[in-house]
């Protein structure tokens, strides 16, 4: 089976940075051989591939990812098997054996208890971890929901409430938290909750939207039909409706669920999934993948739909069999023989695709929120921020991209995402859940005031039952007070949560990306701007010195909106640029106005370019002045023959350290006896001991032999 | 009598040793040129009918044959004097040339003061040289500064050279001299209007002591601001394509940016605060209906008595300010003529000085001659709200003229509008107003002799002050005046650092700071008595505004 199965090759028009395929296939894959295995399973709380036989669980972690590593193997009691989950803290197995029993397993000591329902009408749809504070499990049954708590001590369970409602079906990621209850005759009626770390919340109960093919059938909707997507901190619901070919969206807020708008479906069968914030809508009879980034407004695709490959397979339901957990990564997990399963990591790459749109601006956006791969998403900025300037594309245009990325890092700056990419995995894992306490939901409060939090939490009792490896990005809802298009997600928990896993997709993290894979930001810094985007191109664009100019000064526009400090060195090329077009008037303005920032580096440069031009000069020898580089202000006074108004000022402003023989030699070249008495007498009365000198004897024989002349003549 | 003193025929001979020859030398050149027996003491009484002021160009390289003495006149004012008059105040101005030429060659006689009269020269191109006669009268107001005078001088003939070119190369496009005297007399015409004030001229007396004519007041912005501007000048110039572009951008009547040469900037900032920013425009709205009802001849005879020409002179200077569409042999573009910009409905300012007319909208683009690049240049001037933006592109880089003008205008309507508005709205916020640069407590006058800019206190403090402390400001300046081209001669290319604190007969004190070519004049009314007081305001003024260029010690 080959490593790297190009789907597509998208070639990146002219933007540098060879092409890379859409997405391939993690080799090799993982085999394993279990005999009498009952399928698969995938635990998304604990990101655990999970093959249970009849008396034994085999689990492999896929976060990281390797092929090779030997499952963890727990005995169970025999019997049937609904389905299979393991605490967050991964110390017990919750087997439901049928729709009124769960056992759970403790997998240390191996003890087993039963739960059953109270009552025969009950009947238990499913179940699942939480970390909510207030309890450990939630059980859904079609009466609604009852959490409990698990007792370490009596090692049972403990009812610590009971949500009735009439349920029909319900859907649940751990990446959400959220549990959305169907009922009503269509099941379209939904009940929802979040029960996050920062405690449940209870969303209003809404309907969604269903077209009827006549006048009297009543489609019902499936739980297949509905799945709970987040993107970029935030929680969609997109629900296909079969009748319409539509993909509803619905965004949750704390307070309410808004409809977002539609996306059309080519095929009956349809899967969704989301990899690195970008929305994957699977055409599986059209066997293409349309993908989509919902934070732009536009519900135009990101790129043309891309061709579903799949190879190898005898079966080609992988995308329609979802596994019963429903989790949402996509992920391929397949039995091809009896007892042999093969999987396949899949990384989505998008850059290549992100790079061959036409809107650079937008494309630029698009990357830099990308979280995977973030470092080739920041080559990848990096080589379209140059390759536009190198190809002069409009200025206006080259100034949207630089408030693309200096938002962007601004953005990240405010976070703290930047810097932690930068400081490799400085917090321990257990940091991780930050989830605000007490607060709402939405903890988009400053990066310290969330790190002070967790500290505090990690005090309480209730932390330690939270598993380390729970790392992944916890979702947030958000009062609807904040409209959809604001544009402020909730980016710090977000990435709090990716800090200690490094990336947030479970089957992406290989060894050899992992490295790169540090950078939890493709920000891009004002330096690495300088490094990177300008140091390079500036002897190319010598021909195209204004247009130069005109880029750099958008940055300094962009960089000064987000109060950003730039490369000191952009200055000095400024200065350069148009010193060498003969820009003078502009300079003047720029050193006056302080578009160029005065330092010690640009005042040297000033003082160089002003070689051709006086008044260039003179601002060169004011900054110094001004930014009281005293001895280089006196040294230059001295160089320009202003010996005494150099004197004057080492005097006012105590330069002690320049030898006297620079001024004497000074006053000596401008063949002036009484300036060269002057600047004698100045040493001989302010610096003690100067009469004894050798520099002393020299110019007051020099002196002498003026003045006898001068009589003579 | 008359006394003679030269600014610098030779800095070790004193003038008055001189006196004596001189006279009678002059007397000498003065009848060989002279058509007229008018004699030499007749000179004083030239001024009478003119209120005071007399203003002559005149050619050294002409008329210097008998017969021919009319030839060497240019422009003369006023021009309803008699051609002899005329004549004897050039024939005197040429003697003095002549003379001071032998002792200093390379830059003849400044300035001639007579009893009653004060002769201001000004070499404007070589040997073509301009002469302003003021009266000395017994009106306690007639005091001025020379070199002021010459200003005046120097600002006539570059915005000149601005819209016509050299008068070199007018007089050697036709040698006759008539189409250069059909050019200058109603340049200079329209230009002396600004002057008047009820019938009377008004130069630049010692009341206008803190300010500098050839100068340009400029915003001050801050960085934020500023790189707005400048982002807007780089979409302006990328808006004329590949061309090579100036521009020129003002607030109100202040210079925000400019992309030309300080000589050029100091043009074209001139003739903008003349005639193109609001102000100017609305100065003249008032007359715009008066206009369109076709009464312009009644429109340009405002002070008539004082500056129209008399029958004599007409035929001699060709063009008749009173005639514009008139049939002249010559076409005369008359750019400093009042009350002839308005704003366009799309924001560009149009006129139709260069021909066109106003009502079709179909005007001519008007062109001005850059010194830096020595070409002519297409002017579109843009406004929007307090913000005039000028834009030069080369005529030759358009080809098909007027209607490539046209599309420029659109493009860069196109690129920029936003931009000009979201400008204008910035340095709008940051407008401190009318007095945004009063210091409470000083009157000042700053000069960047480096880039020709200057700031003052705003005009209506200074008229605040009391004659006295002007009279005494004025007299430091003369001072400084001649102390400055007394260095420039002894050490050129090296700038001299001065400073004098005179205290007045109010006890106001005048402060004068020159260093490393900055320029700080300064009247104290209200100070303390001592020297070490006006110093420490000096200092503390020197350090607050102009970042401690000033402080000395």
């Amino acid at each position: 089976m080959a490593g790297k199965a190009s789907s597509s090759q998208t070639s990146v028009g002219g933007l540098g940075s060879g092409a890379v395929s859409h997405v391939f296939i993690h080799y090799p894959p993982l085999r394993c051989n279990i005999p009498g295995s009952r399928g698969f399973y995938y635990d998304d709380g604990n990101k655990l591939l999970i093959s249970p036989t009849s008396d034994q669980v085999f689990s492999w972690k896929t976060v990281p990812f390797s092929p090779n590593a030997a499952p963890n193997i727990d005995s169970i009691t025999e019997g049937p098997i609904c389905s299979i989950r393991f605490s967050l803290d991964e110390k017990l197995i919750a087997v439901q054996r049928s729709n009124t029993s769960i056992d759970f397993l403790h997998r240390e000591t191996g003890e087993v208890f039963t739960h059953r329902c109270k009552s025969e009408s009950e009947s238990i749809l499913g179940f699942f971890w939480t970390d909510c504070p207030s309890c450990d499990i939630v059980v859904v049954k079609i009466s609604g929901l009852d959490l409990f708590a698990y007792d370490h001590a009596s090692k049972s369970l403990a009812l610590v409430e009971t949500k009735k409602m009439n349920v029909s079906w319900y859907v649940y990621t751990h990446e959400s938290r959220l549990v959305l209850l169907a009922s009503g005759m269509q099941c379209k009626s939904f009940h929802g909750f979040q029960l996050s770390s920062a405690g449940i919340i209870r969303l209003p109960k809404f309907e969604m939207v269903m077209a009827k093919p006549e006048a009297n059938s009543k489609p019902v909707l499936a739980s297949e039909d509905v799945y709970i997507v987040t993107v970029y901190g935030r929680i969609y619901c997109l629900q296909v409706d079969r009748v319409a070919m539509v993909l509803h969206s619905y965004r949750f807020y704390r307070d309410a669920i808004i409809q977002q708008g539609s996306l059309p479906i080519y095929s009956s069968k349809v899967a969704v999934s989301v990899v690195d914030n970008v929305l994957l809508v699977h055409q599986v009879d059209a066997k293409v993948v349309i993908l989509y980034d919902i934070f732009s407004d536009s519900r135009a695709p990101i790129s043309a739909p891309l061709p579903v490959l799949l190879r190898g397979f005898s079966r080609s339901d992988s995308f329609t069999s979802r596994p019963s957990t429903k989790e949402s990564e996509s992920l391929q997990a397949s039995d091809s023989n009896d007892n042999e399963s093969i999987v396949y990591g899949d990384g989505w790459t998008f850059l290549a695709i992100s790079a061959s749109s036409s809107e650079i601006p937008s494309v630029l956006e698009f990357l830099q929120r990308r979280k995977l791969e973030a470092n080739k998403a920041k080559q990848l900025c990096l080589a379209i921020m140059q390759t536009m300037i190198l190809e002069c594309r409009p200025i206006t245009m080259v100034a949207k991209a630089m408030d693309v990325l200096v938002t962007s890092y601004a953005h990240s700056l405010k976070t703290g995402t930047y810097f932690k990419g930068i400081k490799t995995e400085r917090t321990p894992s257990s940091v991780s859940n930050v989830s605000g306490s007490g607060q709402v939901i939405d903890v988009n409060t400053g990066r310290t005031d969330g790190l002070g939090k967790s500290l505090q939490r990690e005090s309480a009792p209730r932390v330690n039952s939270v598993s380390a490896s729970d790392t992944e990005d916890s979702s947030s809802l958000e009062p609807s007070k904040i409209s959809s298009n604001d544009t402020q997600f909730d980016g710090g928990k977000v990435d709090i949560g990716a800090e200690s896993c490094t990336t947030g997709n479970p089957l992406n993290a290989s060894v050899s990306d992992q490295q790169e894979s540090q950078l939890t930001s493709p920000a891009i810094s004002p330096d690495e701007m300088y490094k990177f985007v300008f140091a390079p191109i500036e002897e190319e664009m010598i021909g195209e010195p204004s247009y130069l100019v005109a880029i750099i000064l958008e940055l300094f526009r962009s960089a000064n909106l987000e109060k950003v400090k730039v490369h000191p060195n952009l200055f000095v090329l400024t200065i350069q640029l148009l010193a060498r077009s003969e820009q003078y008037a502009e300079l003047g303005l720029f050193v006056i106005n302080k578009i160029i920032e005065p330092s010690k580096e640009v005042a040297l440069q000033l003082l160089e370019s002003g070689r051709q031009n006086f008044q260039i000069r003179k601002l060169g020898s004011d900054m110094m002045r001004q930014l009281s580089l005293h001895q280089d202000y006196v040294l230059l006074l001295v160089q320009d023959g202003y010996y005494l108004e150099a004197l004057r000022y080492a005097r006012k402003h105590k330069v002690t350290t320049i030898r006297p023989s620079l001024f004497l030699e000074a006053a000596f070249t401008s063949n002036d006896s009484q300036h060269l008495a002057a600047v004698l007498r100045f040493f001989s009365d302010f610096i003690p001991g100067f009469r004894s000198t050798s520099d002393f004897f020299t110019y007051y024989h020099i002196l002498n032999e003026m003045n006898s002349s001068s009589v003579v003549a | 009598m008359l006394e003679y003193s030269f600014s610098k025929p030779n800095s070790s001979r004193s003038p008055s040793l001189v006196t004596e020859d001189l006279r009678s030398f002059i007397s000498k050149i003065y009848t060989v040129y002279s058509t007229n027996s008018a004699s030499f003491m007749g000179l004083s009484s030239i001024g009478t009918a003119s209120d005071g002021m007399q203003l002559c160009i005149f050619d050294l390289r002409r008329g210097q044959h008998e017969g021919q003495e009319l030839d060497k006149i240019l422009y003369f004012f006023p021009a309803d004097l008699p051609f002899s008059t005329q004549l004897s105040v050039i024939g005197l101005s040429e003697g003095l040339i002549t003379f001071t030429r032998i002792f200093s060659p390379e830059a003849a006689c400044e300035v001639i003061e007579a009893e009653r009269h004060s002769h201001v020269f000004y070499e404007a191109e070589p040997d073509i040289w301009m002469v302003m006669i003021v009266e000395k009268s017994k009106d306690s107001e007639a005091i001025w500064r020379i070199d002021a005078l010459r200003e005046v001088l120097k600002e006539i003939h570059s915005l000149f050279v601005m819209f016509h070119g050299s008068i070199r190369a007018l007089l050697e496009r036709e040698p006759g001299g008539g189409l250069t005297r059909a050019h200058l007399y109603p340049f200079i015409m329209d230009y002396l209007r600004d002057f008047l004030v009820g019938k009377k001229l008004q130069l630049p007396s010692f009341r206008d002591c803190l300010m500098e004519r050839r100068s340009v007041q400029m915003l001050t912005v801050g960085r934020e601001a500023a790189i707005e501007v400048q982002t807007l000048v780089r979409i302006l110039e990328s808006s004329a394509g590949n061309l090579p572009c100036f521009s020129l951008i003002l607030f109100q009547d202040l210079l925000v940016s400019t992309t030309l040469s300080p000589e050029d900037t100091i043009n074209l900032y001139k003739y903008a605060v003349l005639r193109l920013t609001p102000l100017a425009l609305s100065s003249g709205a008032k007359s715009w209906s008066y206009l369109r009802k076709g009464n312009s001849s009644s429109h340009v005879s405002i002070g008539s008595t004082l500056l129209s020409t008399g029958s004599v002179s007409e035929q001699f200077y060709g063009s008749h300010d009173a005639s514009p569409a008139g049939d002249n042999r010559y076409h005369v573009t008359r750019p400093l003529q009042h009350d002839k910009w308005f704003k366009g409905k799309d924001g560009f300012l149009i006129t139709d000085i260069w021909g066109g007319d106003i009502g079709s909208l179909n005007v001519t683009t008007p062109t001005v001659w850059l010194h830096q690049t020595e070409e002519r240049m297409y002017l579109c001037a843009y406004q929007y709200k307090s913000l005039t933006i000028i834009l030069l592109i080369p005529l030759s880089s358009i080809l098909n003229g007027d209607q490539g003008v046209s599309i420029l205008k659109q493009q860069l309507l196109e690129n920029a509008s936003l931009k000009i508005l979201k400008v204008e709205e910035k340095l709008s916020k940051g407008w401190g107003g009318e007095n945004a640069y009063h210091v409470s407590g000083y009157r000042y006058l700053l000069v960047d002799g480096n880039r020709d800019i200057s700031r003052a206190s705003p005009p209506t403090k200074v008229t605040t002050l009391s004659k006295e402390s002007l009279l005494a400001l004025n007299r430091l300046r003369e001072e400084v005046d001649a102390e400055k081209s007394r260095a420039k001669w002894d050490n050129p290319g090296r700038e001299k650092d001065l400073e004098v604190c005179i205290r007045a007969k109010n006890n106001a004190w005048a402060v004068a700071r020159i260093t490393g070519g900055k320029e700080l004049y300064m009247v104290l009314e209200k100070a303390n008595e001592t020297l070490l007081y006006a110093s420490d305001a000096v200092e503390k003024f020197s350090n607050r505004y102009c970042s401690g260029t000033f402080s000395l010690d």
